[in-house]
């Protein structure tokens, strides 16, 4: 990707307030995440890591402060731009019906517009990146909760959107994908790619992140390379546990 | 890809055999049928046609929306403001108007009063949601349905009220009473003519509207991420299924369970992507309203046909319950 490309690609949230249902969700949370990083949200169960996500991809509007993709806001962009821009991944997907998992990666191709043959090339390309290419024809509600997963990354994947947003990916993935996913997401933020990620497990946004931001109560407790991040202080006041010492990752008890 | 025009080739034949049924049989034995009974024929044929392709078509569209099997038309309002937009027509072109619209035959005010009265509970059903509307502003799915079901219920109050009125004038009293148990017997030239266009657009119309809403199949904040414009989509979809619905009222009166029985018969056939389910809906909702109509004709009694919306919901109810109890084990 051309360096234009990656200005793009990059995504700023400055001061960012949000509001839902009446409470508010996020105060004032500041985050760079550039193009070819891949930033990590980590932070405790209700800390606003979903209501982040959502507002990183312009699907909530904030009540105060500016989510910009490049330089331009990104609930400024038209339905169909932002969603070539900027791809969404959903914990899971409130889809219901029996569509053949084909045509739900199909659906990431709704905003492009181009050609039939293009479209099916770039919905090989992304089921293969997956290891989804063999569920091609089933129906998606009778997928495993892995398998679903793995579908709904490659619907993003399908779309070609420079900056990814995924909200605890792995949740449901074995081992073996897990690991093929981070590397999967290594490589698309090596190619300029802006890539963020909210994640549970804090071994895996170890390995996984350039940056992490922790969150807690909607605030940024702690944000920077994952080894500043990622220690005692911060996780013991974020999760109320300890890191066990001397390497490895388990949790005691304070 | 071959076996994607199974259904097609099926359909059409089932509807080709409808046709040739609804042509052939009536109270008349075929060696006594002359052209001018076989025009009225043809005439109640093409209404049928049109009437169920616009039902089904219609049902297809509210589904989609709600992504719910059991949503129609009904419950969005417009078809009860068709069907009093309709009555209140025939009660005014009948009285006191009736000097003054005569520069117009009765039967062209017809299909104005019932798409004027779809449109005019549309534009209100719009208008309330956008008031309650959520945090989208655009009013939320949840806002229009509990809006439409509102209006359902009073626009159908304020139609049996019209009826009401009517029973005192013996031929509007049987007019109204006709229109609103369904059927296709009073089709005319005009009618049907003015209707049909209608129809055409409106299926194509919601074929194209058809891709977004498989995506909405995923919910509201999966299908806005993936690039659909969801308050553009929930708006149109409305719109096309108030078109359809009040043309189909005017052609064939209150016709129930169409909209409910072809798409998920369909749907259980040949899965929930909307725009082949669509072209098969038109097919089929035709083909089983036409079929309908002739079962009407067939079971006729000493008192006359058996209207049409008891042979739909006859067809319908059982239907929906054998559909009822095979979603409850899924």
């Amino acid at each position: 990707m051309n360096s234009s490309t990656t200005v793009a690609n990059a995504l700023r949230l400055d001061e960012v307030h949000l509001s839902r249902g009446g409470r508010n969700v996020l105060h004032g949370v500041s985050l760079s995440a550039p193009a070819g990083a891949l930033t990590v949200v980590i932070g405790p169960n209700g800390s606003g890591k979903s209501s982040l996500m959502l507002a990183a991809a312009g699907l909530l509007p904030v009540t105060r402060g500016a989510v910009l993709l490049g330089d331009a806001p990104v609930r400024a962009l038209s339905h169909r731009e932002r969603a070539q821009r900027v791809a969404y991944v959903p914990q899971r997907s409130d889809l219901t019906a029996a569509l053949p998992v084909r045509a739900v990666v199909a659906m990431g191709r709704y905003a492009h517009g181009t050609s039939p043959s293009a479209d099916a090339a770039a919905v090989t390309d992304a089921l293969a990146a997956v290891d989804g290419l063999h569920l091609a024809a089933r129906a998606f509600t009778t997928l495993s909760g892995g398998e679903a997963q793995r579908v709904l990354i490659a619907r993003a994947l399908a779309t070609g959107a420079g900056t990814l947003l995924l909200d605890e990916p792995t949740s449901a993935l074995d081992v073996g994908h897990r690991v093929a996913l981070g590397a999967l997401l290594r490589r698309l933020a090596t190619a300029g790619r802006t890539i963020v990620v909210a994640l549970h497990d804090l071994a895996e946004a170890q390995t996984l992140a350039t940056q992490v931001v922790l969150l807690v109560d909607g605030r940024v407790l702690a944000a920077g390379a994952p080894d500043t991040v990622i220690t005692e202080g911060p996780i013991l006041a974020a999760y109320g546990v300890r890191l066990v010492p001397g390497g490895g990752f388990g949790y005691t008890a304070p | 890809m071959t076996r994607a025009w199974i259904p097609i080739v099926l359909l059409c034949a089932a509807l080709l055999l409808a046709a040739a049924l609804s042509l052939a049989v009536g109270p008349l034995p075929w060696s006594a049928v002359d052209r001018m009974v076989l025009e009225l024929r043809a005439l109640r044929l093409l209404a049928g046609v049109a009437a169920g392709a616009s039902l089904a078509v219609a049902g297809v569209l509210m589904q989609g929306l709600f992504r719910n099997p059991l949503a129609s038309p009904s419950v969005t309002g417009v078809t009860a403001g068709a069907g009093l937009g309709a009555m209140l027509t025939l009660m005014v072109v009948d009285g006191a108007a009736a000097a003054w619209l005569g520069w117009l035959p009765r039967e062209f005010w017809l299909p104005f009063g019932g798409i004027a009265g779809a449109l005019a509970a549309l534009a209100l059903l719009l208008a309330l949601a956008r008031r309650c509307g959520g945090e989208r502003g655009g009013g939320e799915l949840a806002s229009v349905l509990l809006i439409g079901l509102m209006l359902s219920l009073l626009l159908s109050a304020i139609a049996g009220y019209v009826l009401a009125l009517g029973a005192n004038r013996f031929a509007l009293g049987r007019a109204l009473i006709a229109f609103s148990l369904g059927g296709l017997d009073g089709a005319a030239t005009a009618r049907v003519a003015m209707t049909l266009p209608l129809v055409g657009v409106g299926v194509v119309a919601a074929w194209a509207w058809g891709r977004p809403l498989d995506l909405l199949l995923s919910g509201e904040t999966e299908a806005q991420a993936l690039g659909v414009d969801v308050a553009r989509v929930r708006r149109w979809t409305l719109v096309w299924t108030a078109v359809l619905s009040a043309t189909a009222v005017v052609l064939g009166g209150g016709v129930p369970f169409v909209c409910l029985v072809v798409p998920n018969a369909l749907r259980a056939w040949v899965g929930p992507a909307h725009r082949p389910l669509i072209v098969l809906a038109a097919i089929g909702g035709a083909a089983f309203l036409t079929l309908a109509d002739v079962a009407a004709r067939v079971l006729a009694t000493g008192q006359g046909e058996i209207p049409l919306g008891v042979i739909t919901a006859l067809i319908g109810a059982p239907f929906f319950l054998w559909f009822f109890r095979r979603l409850a084990r899924a």
